[in-house]
């Protein structure tokens, strides 16, 4: 119960900066709509088989939950540089935990927030611009699951690479490097639906794939609802998978910690 | 002269100072050269794909790529002091110091920041020039050449300029003023593709408020011989300098914002 606590008070905190997010919200639509329109023109050169309703809605959904992807913590990169880490090893709860916790609540908040407003600026644009409704309900109801498992994953994600920063101290190479691969191979940068076929084939196993592109593709209906289970099932494999890594890594690194400053 | 020696010798300290760490700065530099590289991978995706965009043959989109991420990070590279640290300074009044200083103000900004760790991204648009120029065939002529390290230089001023408004505002309210960034960045990420791709008021944006357009697509499309609009051969020369404009403007505008400037006394 304690973790859900925490979770709770980094929701309080997130919901406090009103002001900065709208500033975000309006940059992240202005971005939006300039993928829209290249999109756009590159669709007037050469159309593809994937309609361009389709790739709008895929930006929309990237914009609008980017949130979830990049937002570290940026609290906790100064408490390891601090050595201030330390008062959280005295708390009686597990530090994964702790800090997954933590993390959930702002990515969570901090992009429910920005994408509802969003979505609603969204779907009233006029259609090849702006976001379509899902292809079915059930495709609908597919993507809520999938995008909570996303979110799951992409906390997991983000404890390893806090726990490289505790190795190195230096938040801004590895985490970069990370980072990076995260917004290239989640479908951010560039829709994953546009990559080369033989790329996607092996891309859509990674776990960056598993964040925000499998929930996309199953509201578009590019993924069938009924193959929603395999999508589930590889998510949680992910989820699993990543949080052990993650947690192993935390624990390996209590061993070696050296506390900073004095 | 002088100036410009003072500003040579802090960014040689400050390189220095950078180079203190060297596992860390190597580290970060190759986080910028992937960063920057993926950005590049997205052009090659978007060639691959679709082969040519509304004329513009794969070479030209290179090129145009190639143009833009030179000049714009030129432009953090040296002036980091603007592009990157200004905001901070005001809110932790470190600016205070600089105004005790008989040096201009805007000059001590700019020794005061340097981010060498741009240069890989730097690397990865000359890759970029060199590429879309051997495949867009371009034959080069001293004049051409000329043309485009005018449109590279005016460029820069231009972002600098543009960042300044970030500066300005700064100035006046402590919080730092997160829409700027759809100018500057998304200057970038629009103007990385030509201007004549976009919709009315897009191309609006960015040739007459933020007119990359101006100092980059004219005169990059008139050196691959495809003038923008038809344009004449003259205006590749004469456009760029808009972007000297902005940049006279907005350190009108910097110093007059700076007569309003409030310590925030911390």
């Amino acid at each position: 119960m304690s973790y859900f606590t925490v979770f709770k008070m980094r929701l309080r905190m997130e919901l406090q900066y009103r002001g900065a997010m709208i500033g975000g919200i309006l940059c992240q639509m202005f971005f939006g709509l300039i993928l829209v329109a290249l999109y756009r023109a590159l669709y007037d050169s050469k159309p593809q088989t994937l309609p361009i309703e389709s790739v709008a809605t895929y930006v929309w959904l990237q914009q609008a939950f980017f949130r979830m992807m990049l937002a570290s913590d940026s609290e906790l990169v100064d408490k390891i540089r601090s050595g201030d880490i330390a008062y959280d090893m005295c708390r009686p709860v597990d530090m994964y935990g702790f800090y997954y916790a933590r993390i959930m609540a702002q990515k969570l908040m901090g992009s429910l927030m920005r994408a509802v407003p969003m979505l609603v600026v969204a779907f009233l644009l006029p259609k090849g611009w702006g976001m379509s409704l899902p292809s079915s309900f059930v495709g609908l109801l597919a993507a809520l699951p999938a995008l909570f498992l996303g979110l799951l994953c992409v906390c997991a994600l983000e404890n390893i690479t806090v726990a490289f920063t505790m190795k190195t101290l230096d938040p801004r190479g590895m985490q970069g490097l990370l980072n990076l691969l995260m917004i290239t191979l989640s479908g951010n940068l560039f829709p994953l639906t546009l990559f080369p076929e033989s790329w996607q084939r092996v891309l859509k196993f990674f776990p960056y794939s598993q964040l925000l592109d499998a929930p996309i593709r199953l509201y578009t209906g590019e993924y069938a609802p009924a193959s929603a289970f395999g999508v589930y099932a590889l998510q949680a494999f992910w989820v699993v998978a990543l949080i052990a890594l993650g947690a192993a890594m935390w624990n390996a690194n209590k061993k070696r910690m050296i506390v900073q400053g004095g | 002269m002088n100036t410009l020696r003072l500003y040579i010798k802090s960014i040689g300290m400050l390189l220095k100072s950078h180079l203190q760490y060297p596992s860390s700065f190597i580290m970060q530099t190759l986080a910028q050269l992937v960063m920057e590289g993926g950005e590049m991978m997205v052009v090659i995706l978007i060639v691959d794909r679709f082969e040519s965009l509304k004329g513009w043959s794969g070479g030209n989109l290179y090129f145009f790529f190639g143009i833009m991420s030179v000049s714009f990070y030129l432009t953090e590279l040296f002036g980091r002091g603007i592009t990157g640290d200004f905001p901070s300074m005001v809110r932790t009044g470190r600016l205070d110091t600089f105004l005790t200083r008989p040096r201009g103000v805007l000059t001590q900004v700019l020794c005061g920041g340097t981010d060498p760790r741009r240069i890989t991204c730097i690397a990865v648009g000359v890759a970029a020039l060199i590429m879309g120029s051997g495949l867009s065939g371009i034959a080069w002529t001293p004049l051409k050449a000329l043309v485009l390290v005018e449109s590279i230089a005016m460029s820069c001023l231009l972002i600098l300029g543009l960042f300044m408004i970030e500066a300005i505002f700064s100035i006046f309210s402590v919080k730092s003023v997160e829409l700027v960034n759809a100018i500057t960045y998304g200057g970038r990420s629009a103007c990385q593709y030509p201007i004549d791709i976009y919709p009315l008021p897009l191309r609006a944006l960015f040739t007459v408020i933020a007119p990359f357009a101006l100092t980059m697509h004219v005169p990059a499309a008139w050196i691959m011989d495809k003038p923008l609009y038809g344009w004449p051969a003259w205006t590749a020369f004469v456009t760029p300098l808009s972007g000297a404009l902005v940049f006279v403007v907005m350190t009108a505008l910097f110093h007059l914002a700076l007569r309003h400037y409030r310590s925030t006394g911390s």
